[in-house]
């Protein structure tokens, strides 16, 4: 007689109270196991690279910097580094460390952020709140180095915006001194509390061999055993002065790395203190001069339409994994000819994909947070039909939501077209 | 005659229902009590006390949708369950015996206390939605699991107090006549102190905090026995839950800790029953404020496997214990 198995495919997603951002899982489960997992994206698509066609180099900085709430400063950061690449610019010593600050800042925001929600996703919202507050000094620090607490636009295209004075300096190791008292007090709730160990511990598995094979970048990576950091592996600006090493489980928990969950968010507790030590490092260390090669921002554009002939690659270690940019450009064009990033988020949430099969349906919530994923960075168009490739353009995905609108409700009211002046099309 | 009808018909009934308003505003309030503790608990400002009251009005203002799948069972579910949890307050000790105490009353006391979950779930179950029906499982494992440990702790208890001389052992007045630390003996009161444990764990898993918030995870499947609830429905669901917090916290409170204040102020008839009954309602919010509050402050949700494998090992042994030490120098 042949067994038969009662699966049930569940759709998870788009819109799911557990989810921060819209993407889709379709779940086949066995009762509560979880046998397959199905990813779709694309419901968070906004066009980005479309719309960068059709701008010049220096307004792509801007909308780089809005891909992610989040990890704002490292697609800025990247797609300079990218830029600078392929223009050839050498970017003073002095913004080096500024970037090394900011960025480190950024980290401990992301990583704190992320803490809060894996917390939440096992119904300790105690724990979350608490991070969340902790969180709050390094977005006021942020504030106060960088004018803003999301969108920092702190980099430029051959330096850094803003210097970090004397004042600066002391509001953010004012910081520092907050945190050597906060972090101990967050290490211990998440390595040492019980309900924590046994929600995380052994759940969402991503094996060496199934991170490799997937290209598991960042803690997700470095939790499954993968010794790569993208600021130690490519000597990235002054990281090596500073003393960067990639952080591993077994240097925060004393275990072998198992790769699930919980070495995921123990290399995260390890690279909030690493990120502390290398802002202390940076401030200590940071040499007078020039914070950026062009003064004004027309200038930069000018020099831009000259200075890039082909291509240029960023590569830098976001909160999440590895970040890379590409650009292409040709002299006399102020536009790039190709922009493309690519996030960490994608190549993760397939390992992650793979790495909680066999688990319950409790774990999948917090198997897709601790990659900590970023949809809005992730989502590009690609529409490909009965094996045909069509792009949609601003003006069709207008076209296919009024329909949908008026399917949906036939007696809506009110001029769908939009107000004032979008996009060129 | 005249007096019959008035004696086993009209006061049962205006006790009923003075009791279920009653009932109603305390564990609302209560509710609104627990959402400011906890997030000052949290470091944060929270709610204002009578959010609760807001919540159920603004949700019996709203529109009900009810999906395309569900039956009609989806309809009928809140209304029963929460004329289940009304007719639960007549098998309630509440700081007096229950309103309709009788031989056997612990066993409807149970009976209506998991027909509740049941109607939960067969409400879910009629929704249509896979959450729902993930949700509905969870519920009904849950509830299996933690039912035992109460039942055995509860028949040995009542059984130990019979012992003591009253003429109708399992019926839930017995615990204001005698009480569990009128024992007496060491053992038992070893015993009386794992019981209590024992029953803690299990009101936290009726009301489903802390570790046991599975059936409801908000963030794993969308809240999931309530997922498709909406309007009126929701607001008598949530009514039905706050009460049954209620009742399940005072059937520990009248097990452990039953005593009243009335006797003291030299009052009888209804002012009596009345102070007591405020006194076993200030008992009832102390209790839920260590094993409510307290407990979803400190825990966050385990696994299903991991809950029943706790429910089963650890507190199903502990009843065990804590019972046979209460029964022990009978049995011998």
């Amino acid at each position: 007689m042949t067994k038969v198995e009662y699966w049930v495919k569940m759709p998870f997603g788009p819109i799911h109270p557990g989810l921060e951002e819209p993407e889709k899982f379709i779940l086949t489960l066995d009762g509560e196991r979880i046998v397959d997992v199905d990813v779709k994206l694309g419901y968070n698509l906004r066009g980005i690279q479309w719309i960068a066609l059709r701008r010049n180099y220096v307004q792509i900085m801007y909308l780089a910097e809005r891909m992610c709430g989040i990890c704002s400063f490292s697609h800025n950061h990247t797609y300079t580094r990218a830029v600078e690449e392929a223009a050839e610019i050498e970017v003073p010593e002095r913004a080096e460390y500024i970037r090394v600050i900011v960025g480190e800042l950024e980290r401990i925001h992301s990583h704190l952020l992320n803490l809060g929600v894996l917390a939440h996703d096992i119904g300790y919202d105690t724990v979350l709140h608490l991070t969340w507050l902790a969180r709050e000094k390094v977005m006021d620090t942020l504030e106060a180095v960088a004018g803003n607490r999301v969108n920092y636009s702190m980099v430029t295209i051959g330096g850094v915006r803003r210097d970090i004075d004397k004042k600066k300096r002391r509001i953010i190791l004012d910081m520092i001194k907050y945190y050597k008292g906060v972090f101990p007090q967050i290490e211990e709730v998440f390595l040492h509390d019980p309900t924590i160990e046994a929600r995380f511990r052994d759940t969402a598995v991503i094996s060496r061999r199934v991170a490799i094979e997937q290209g598991a970048v960042g803690p997700t990576g470095r939790g499954s055993g993968i010794r790569d950091d993208a600021r130690w592996s490519e000597r990235l600006g002054v990281y090596p002065d500073l003393g960067i090493k990639p952080v591993m489980p077994q240097d925060v928990t004393g275990e072998r790395p198992r790769g699930d969950v919980f070495d995921r968010m123990a290399v995260r507790i390890g690279e909030l203190w690493q990120s502390l030590e290398l802002i202390e490092h940076a401030l200590d260390g940071m040499p007078d001069g020039k914070i950026k090669v062009f003064s004004k921002d027309n200038i930069l554009v000018a020099k831009l339409r000259i200075m890039v002939d082909g291509e240029g690659v960023g590569r830098y270690e976001a909160p999440r994994g590895e970040l890379i940019h590409y650009v292409r450009g040709k002299k006399g064009s102020d536009k790039p000819l190709r922009w493309k990033p690519r996030e960490p988020t994608f190549p993760n949430l397939f390992a992650v994909a793979e790495g909680v099969k066999g688990d319950q349906v409790a774990d999948f919530v917090v198997a897709v947070a601790s990659i900590d994923p970023c949809l809005s960075c992730t989502d590009r168009v690609a529409i490909v039909e009965d094996g045909r490739k069509r792009i949609l353009t601003e003006r069709d995905l207008l076209k296919a939501s009024i329909k949908k609108t008026r399917e949906i409700n036939p007696e809506v009211k009110g001029d769908p077209s939009p107000l004032g002046v979008t996009c060129s099309r | 005659m005249g007096m019959n009808v008035m004696s086993n018909i009209v006061y049962p009934v205006a006790g009923l229902l003075g009791l279920y308003g009653f009932v109603s505003l305390a564990s609302l309030l209560w509710e609104g009590i627990d959402r400011k503790l906890v997030a000052r608990m949290q470091r944060r400002v929270g709610p204002p006390l009578i959010q609760p009251f807001y919540d159920f009005l603004k949700l019996l203002s709203k529109e009900t949708i009810v999906p395309n799948t569900a039956n009609y069972m989806f309809r009928a579910a809140p209304v029963l369950a929460l004329a289940t949890a009304i007719a639960l307050l007549a098998y309630t000790p509440m700081g007096f015996s229950p309103i309709l105490a009788s031989k056997g009353d612990v066993i409807v006391f149970i009976y209506l206390l998991a027909l509740i979950s049941f109607f939960k779930i067969v409400g879910a179950i009629s929704s249509g939605s896979p959450y729902a029906k993930i949700g509905a499982a969870r519920e009904a494992t849950i509830m299996v699991s933690r039912e035992p440990a109460m039942m055995l702790a509860i028949f040995a208890i009542m059984w130990r107090l019979g012992k003591l001389g009253v003429t109708k052992p399992f019926s839930l007045g017995i615990f204001y006549r005698h009480n569990i630390w009128e024992i007496g003996t060491p053992m038992s009161f070893v015993g009386a102190i794992i019981l209590l444990y024992v029953f803690a764990v299990w009101l936290a898993s009726e009301i489903e905090v802390g570790f046991f918030n599975i059936p409801d995870a908000e963030e794993e499947i969308a809240e999931g026995l309530l997922v498709e609830y909406s309007g009126r429905y929701l607001a008598l669901l949530k009514l039905t839950k706050a009460l049954k917090a209620y009742i399940a916290a005072s059937l520990v409170v009248a097990i452990f800790f039953p005593w009243g204040i009335a006797s003291y102020c030299n009052l009888t008839g209804l002012s009596a029953g009345i102070v007591n009954l405020l006194f076993h309602t200030l008992k009832v919010f102390v209790l839920l404020f260590v094993v409510d509050s307290v407990f979803r402050t400190v825990t966050g949700r385990l696994k299903i496997t991991q809950a029943v494998d706790f429910l089963w090992k650890n507190v199903f042994l502990a009843s065990l214990v804590g019972s046979l030490l209460i029964a022990m120098e009978v049995i011998m």
